[in-house]
């Protein structure tokens, strides 16, 4: 077996944390949903209506509710994972690559139960309460072709940031995390100071949406070059 | 004889504290080396370095020839579980068990079957819950079970019971008989370990003071007790590796053969005389003195 293969399952041991609390997580944020759109139609919402409608695919709960347990899964696949690696005997180069895949895994899942999920909604005409959970601007209104990327890359882009900042704990301990953060702050305010005189009504009337897939796909490999860069000379201790 | 470890001049320095310090030694393929020393002495970081989890800072690090470091194929025949081995979040026995045969090639399930029943390991609670003993029990599980030709076993009686460490002295000797490897072991608990070693490494702060076989090295040294005159007049034609009095008495161990000569010269000013053991050297060595006498340094038999 591979030194990455191996990498991978050695993420994968844990399947409950994988595939078991992701899907606990969405059926919490589904009941918060439908929850509220119950409070609003108690309130006087008309379900169904032009404006229900708007009002309900604005949710973003299902959109942005994984992110901090994803970056969180991300940090801890480095920080508590990275020393029993070296241990069993992992290349750190094979432990980064197992744990690409292993995220790219996991991505790819949550992209098929969204998936699964919106055709659920749609079939049932939001749950046969015009409860807007999948079917969101965020998740791309519906359509499968804009939903699976965005919640793949998504996901894929928390998981490689999260191991990226459990990395620099392992490269320099509680330093790391601080000034990796303060670092990048800095970075996209400066970056943005020097783009947003660019940004014309001309270049956001061109805007297009795979624009945040490359985006994303650059995060993500950005991350993961940093991650092994980082834990190439991280010391178990 | 091939050596399976070898470290060439090896200096590991972080920020300004040299954890070693120009560390040369070898470990002859089949051989099982005890690595003694103090807390602090730089047991660990040797065998970090051996298995790849950390580089030198100066010098080289070879396992069967090659350097460990990011190399797949050496990393494969190495085991090393660290004494303060960190364990991912809610990991469980079972976790380890499952994941341990993917990377170890010669893994054996029954052998881990037997450890995991004779340590009496729980199933149930995470591992971050095991208590000492328990944690210690899983590193050797995961050190014998793996049939590394290279292990590294750090501390492995942190903890353990009596009837534990009877039990990892009984599978281990039954193991490495039917599965012969390079060992290399630390530990504090010297005398249960004496008879298991055939070579000795003693480290005192970041340095190797002595390398030896272990034969040759407990003919190195003798211990002398008695009246504090006659063991300091006994004691005048040795280099003394450490003394130390209670009231009228002194004991003192000191450099040399255990010969007729010594045992004529102890019988006429009425001193008590005996070989020292390896646990007598390790306090010896690690008590400081002998440090002060640098030709003592890196004896090597």
């Amino acid at each position: 077996m591979s030194g990455i293969q191996a990498a991978t399952r050695l993420h994968l041991t844990k399947k409950n944390m994988t595939f078991g609390v992701p899907l606990q997580i969405v059926g919490l944020i589904a009941v918060i949903s439908a929850l509220i759109a119950l409070i609003i139609w108690r309130a006087g919402g008309l379900p169904g209506s032009e404006e229900w409608i708007d009002g309900a695919r604005s949710n973003g709960g299902m959109a942005f509710g994984l992110l901090g347990f994803l970056v969180y899964m991300g940090v801890q696949s480095i920080a508590t994972t990275f020393p029993f690696a070296l241990t069993l005997g992992s290349t750190r180069k094979a432990f980064v690559g197992g744990t690409l895949v292993w995220a790219a895994v996991t991505s790819a899942y949550l992209a098929v139960i969204y998936a699964v999920l919106l055709l659920v909604e749609l079939a049932t005409d939001h749950w046969f309460a015009g409860i807007y959970i999948f079917d969101v601007y965020y998740l791309g209104t519906g359509d499968l072709l804009i939903l699976l990327p965005t919640v793949f890359l998504g996901s894929l882009g928390a998981l490689t940031i999260g191991a990226l900042f459990g990395a620099s704990w392992a490269r320099f301990g509680n330093r790391g995390p601080v000034f990796l953060g303060a670092g990048l702050a800095i970075g996209l305010l400066g970056l943005l100071a020097l783009v947003l005189p660019l940004i014309t009504g001309s270049v956001l009337d061109g805007f297009r949406l795979w624009w945040l897939a490359v985006a994303a796909v650059v995060i993500i490999a950005v991350s993961a070059v940093m991650t092994l860069l980082l834990l190439r000379s991280a010391v178990v201790r | 004889m091939t050596q399976a470890i070898e470290l060439q001049s090896v200096t590991r320095r972080f920020r300004n504290d040299n954890a070693l310090e120009d560390v040369t030694l070898t470990v002859p393929d089949g051989a099982i080396c005890g690595l003694l020393g103090r807390n602090g002495a730089g047991k660990t970081t040797v065998m970090s370095l051996i298995s790849g989890q950390d580089r030198p800072t100066t010098g080289q690090v070879l396992v069967d020839g090659e350097d460990p470091f990011e190399n797949e194929a050496v990393l494969s025949r190495i085991s090393f579980v660290r004494d303060n081995q960190r364990y991912p979040d809610d990991y469980f026995l079972h976790h380890v068990l499952s994941i341990a045969p993917e990377f170890a090639p010669s893994w054996d399930g029954e052998l881990a079957a037997e450890l995991v029943e004779g340590f009496r390991l729980p199933r149930k609670p995470a591992i971050r819950k095991f208590s000492r003993g328990q944690l210690s029990a899983v590193a050797i599980v995961l050190g014998l079970a793996s049939r590394a030709p290279v292990t590294l076993l750090d501390e492995p009686y942190l903890g353990l019971d009596a009837t534990a460490r009877g039990l990892f002295h009984d599978l281990l000797l039954r193991d490495l008989g039917r599965h012969p490897r390079t060992l290399l072991l630390s530990t504090h608990l010297i005398d249960e370990s004496d008879s298991l070693f055939d070579h000795v490494v003693l480290m005192d702060r970041g340095r190797v003071v002595l390398r030896a076989e272990a034969e040759e090295a407990r003919r190195l040294a003798m211990c002398v007790s008695g009246v504090a005159d006659a063991v300091q007049a006994f004691c005048a034609d040795y280099p003394v590796l450490r003394s130390h009095s209670i009231g009228g008495l002194r004991t003192s161990t000191i450099t040399g053969r255990l010969d007729d000569d010594a045992r004529s010269r102890a019988a006429t000013l009425g001193v008590q005389l005996k070989g020292a053991s390896l646990q007598d050297l390790a306090v010896a060595y690690g008590s400081g003195d002998s440090l002060q006498d640098s030709s003592k340094e890196g004896i090597s038999a």
